[in-house]
């Protein structure tokens, strides 16, 4: 029997092998082309005149300011984003009402409105021309152009982050768990603390990255309402942008680095999360 | 009897979470919005009509538009392309390029921005080698086509890898039992199934397109009527302090976007219907 020829027989599921490798190679090609290339793009330029030149630019004022505003926002911003979006899983989740549906639409909103019409809304909301904002104004607490309105023109392009990761597997997981520890005598807060979160940490750990990622990069929106004042409301992506329009090249791709850097870290985090955690994130995000 | 609006629970906090969710959803999203249409509404139509129709407004809004949807274009058959073989090939590197197609929703719009032009300029990486054949990519409407592919890019893929992973390989065995090439399986059982998740991503990937800014205005050039997008010119009103003439062009934007969506939303019924697939 040893002259049958050693033939490996293709599965009527699968695609000739050379269409495989071109399809793999077409992947491959598009993703470097378009995501690969840019991101190494980011380091190289920012590197341009060496490590030290680079540090240098991250240590003056300006980069130091953006920094801290950016941090401070993301610090302001995501917390009150999560708390939000524990709220409505809760909410909409955990009790039947009429309007279910609508809700969750108006809460996925922000992801259809462009970040510019919604730094516009927040204008013209809270802007010093509008009754509220101006009234605002008088008792010296201006929105627009300060940290308030920067705060929420990030949180209304981050707003559906949480909320559309925990609601999907709250839905998954029903009611009953909640109901026994209220049955055995538990308070509403108890079992919240000890039945429902542990529940749905990594659902929420998931929404939080990704949340801060964008709260920190947003630009659109945050360019329209913070008049980018150096020092006090410019961010790190409006900085990077005056940078560059003052063809200081150097200093815009160090700052541009430190976020493409942090991008890298969510990606990592994120990958980790859906490889040890699957079961407890939403269905899409299972590998 | 008419069904209560909110069903009796034994579960708590119905009045916390209700309270939050909707005091936080008022003040960050729907009161701001509302805004801008009661100032659309205060400037009335015809003077939304007389801002909108302007050789510039109307060549910036075609612009966003057509070039938004040649991007999703683009964006769905590499999605679908690449979700296909994220999902059914195993190669070495595949964890990476799998974690690879988030990187635009984590890459801040605005460093993709200054480093896609530094690729594309002239001088650049990508830019010179098009140069050589004559082809100018960076401030021309290729560089805003290129920056719009960047932004739209993991919507596809998204959506469309969840349902390939769930089609059962007895359908695609059927197939090719009853004599169908591979190409006649893919063509026409296997992309059937995929049409309405992909359009769901296509639809997500044009409304960022048509929106998007911080990507396109260092690529783009923003020369008025060339490469001027619609985001940008609200800007330019504002910093001119013409609060009407901003909200109108907002308005403009959401409702061609909205009318688009609908579109969308139509076409999509229409095809699981048809497919009796949902």
């Amino acid at each position: 029997m040893s002259d049958t020829p050693n033939i490996r027989f293709r599965s009527a599921t699968e695609e000739t092998p050379t269409a495989r490798w071109v399809l793999i190679g077409l992947a491959f090609a598009g993703l470097g082309i378009l995501v690969f290339a840019p991101l190494i793009a980011v380091f190289v330029e920012a590197l341009a005149d060496g490590v030290t030149a680079s540090l240098k630019s991250l240590a003056s004022p300006d980069a130091r300011d953006a920094i801290r505003l950016t941090l401070t926002i993301a610090a302001i911003a995501v917390p009150l984003n999560a708390a939000f979006g524990i709220a409505a899983a809760w909410f909409i989740t955990k009790f039947d009402f009429t309007g279910k549906a609508f809700l969750i639409t108006l809460i996925d909103l922000p992801f259809s409105v462009s970040p510019v019409v919604a730094g516009l809304c927040i204008v013209l909301m809270f802007g010093a021309n509008s009754a509220l904002g101006g009234w605002l104004v008088a008792q010296g607490y201006p929105i627009v152009f300060a940290l308030p309105g920067i705060i929420l023109a990030t949180m209304f392009v981050t707003f559906p982050f949480v909320a559309r990761e925990l609601i999907p597997v709250m839905i998954e997981q029903g009611r009953a768990e909640e109901e026994a520890a209220l049955t055995l005598g538990a308070s509403g807060w108890r079992t919240f603390w000890t039945v429902t979160l542990p529940n749905i940490r990594w659902a929420l750990l998931y929404g939080v990255l990704l949340c801060n990622a964008r709260a920190m990069g947003e630009f659109g929106a945050v360019a329209v309402v913070s008049g980018k004042i150096r020092g006090q409301t410019a961010t790190m992506p409006t900085t990077i942008e005056m940078l560059y329009q003052e063809y200081l090249s150097v200093a815009a791709f160090s700052l541009a680095a430190v976020l493409a850097l942090l991008a890298l870290l969510t990606l990592l985090l994120k990958t980790a999360l859906e490889i040890r955690h699957a079961d407890q994130l939403a269905a899409t995000h299972r590998h | 009897m008419r069904a209560p609006l909110i069903h009796r629970s034994p579960m708590p906090g119905l009045g916390l979470s209700m309270g939050v969710t909707l005091t936080m959803l008022s003040i960050v999203v729907l009161l701001p919005i509302g805004a801008l249409l009661l100032k659309g509404a205060t400037y009335g139509l015809p003077g939304i009509w007389d801002t909108v129709n302007r050789e510039r407004v109307w060549s910036a809004l075609f612009l966003s538009f057509r070039l938004s949807l040649f991007a999703a274009l683009f964006n769905l058959v590499f999605g679908v392309l690449l979700a296909w073989v994220l999902v059914r090939y195993r190669f070495p590197g595949r964890r990476i390029l799998d974690a690879a197609v988030d990187l635009p929703f984590a890459l801040p719009t605005a460093v993709a921005g200054i480093s896609l032009t530094a690729l594309y300029a002239p001088n650049g990486f990508f830019g010179q080698m098009a140069a050589e054949i004559g082809w100018k990519i960076a401030y021309t409407q290729w560089g805003i086509f290129i920056a719009l592919v960047f932004v739209g890019l993991p919507f596809v893929t998204r959506t469309v890898q969840p349902v390939i992973e769930e089609i059962e390989r007895e359908v695609e065995e059927a197939s090719a039992t009853l004599g169908a090439t591979r190409l006649h399986t893919l063509r026409h059982v296997i992309l059937p199934m995929l049409a309405p998740a992909a359009l769901t991503g296509f639809a997500l990937a044009l409304a960022r397109a048509v929106g998007e800014y911080g990507s396109v205005i260092f690529i783009a050039g923003n020369i008025p009527l060339v490469t001027e997008i619609a985001p940008l010119l609200i800007i330019i009103q504002l910093e001119e302090f013409n609060y009407d003439a901003a909200a109108a062009i907002g308005i403009a934007m959401l409702l061609i976007s909205f009318a688009m969506l609908l579109v969308i939303n139509l076409i999509q019924v229409w095809s699981r219907r048809r497919i009796g697939y949902v």
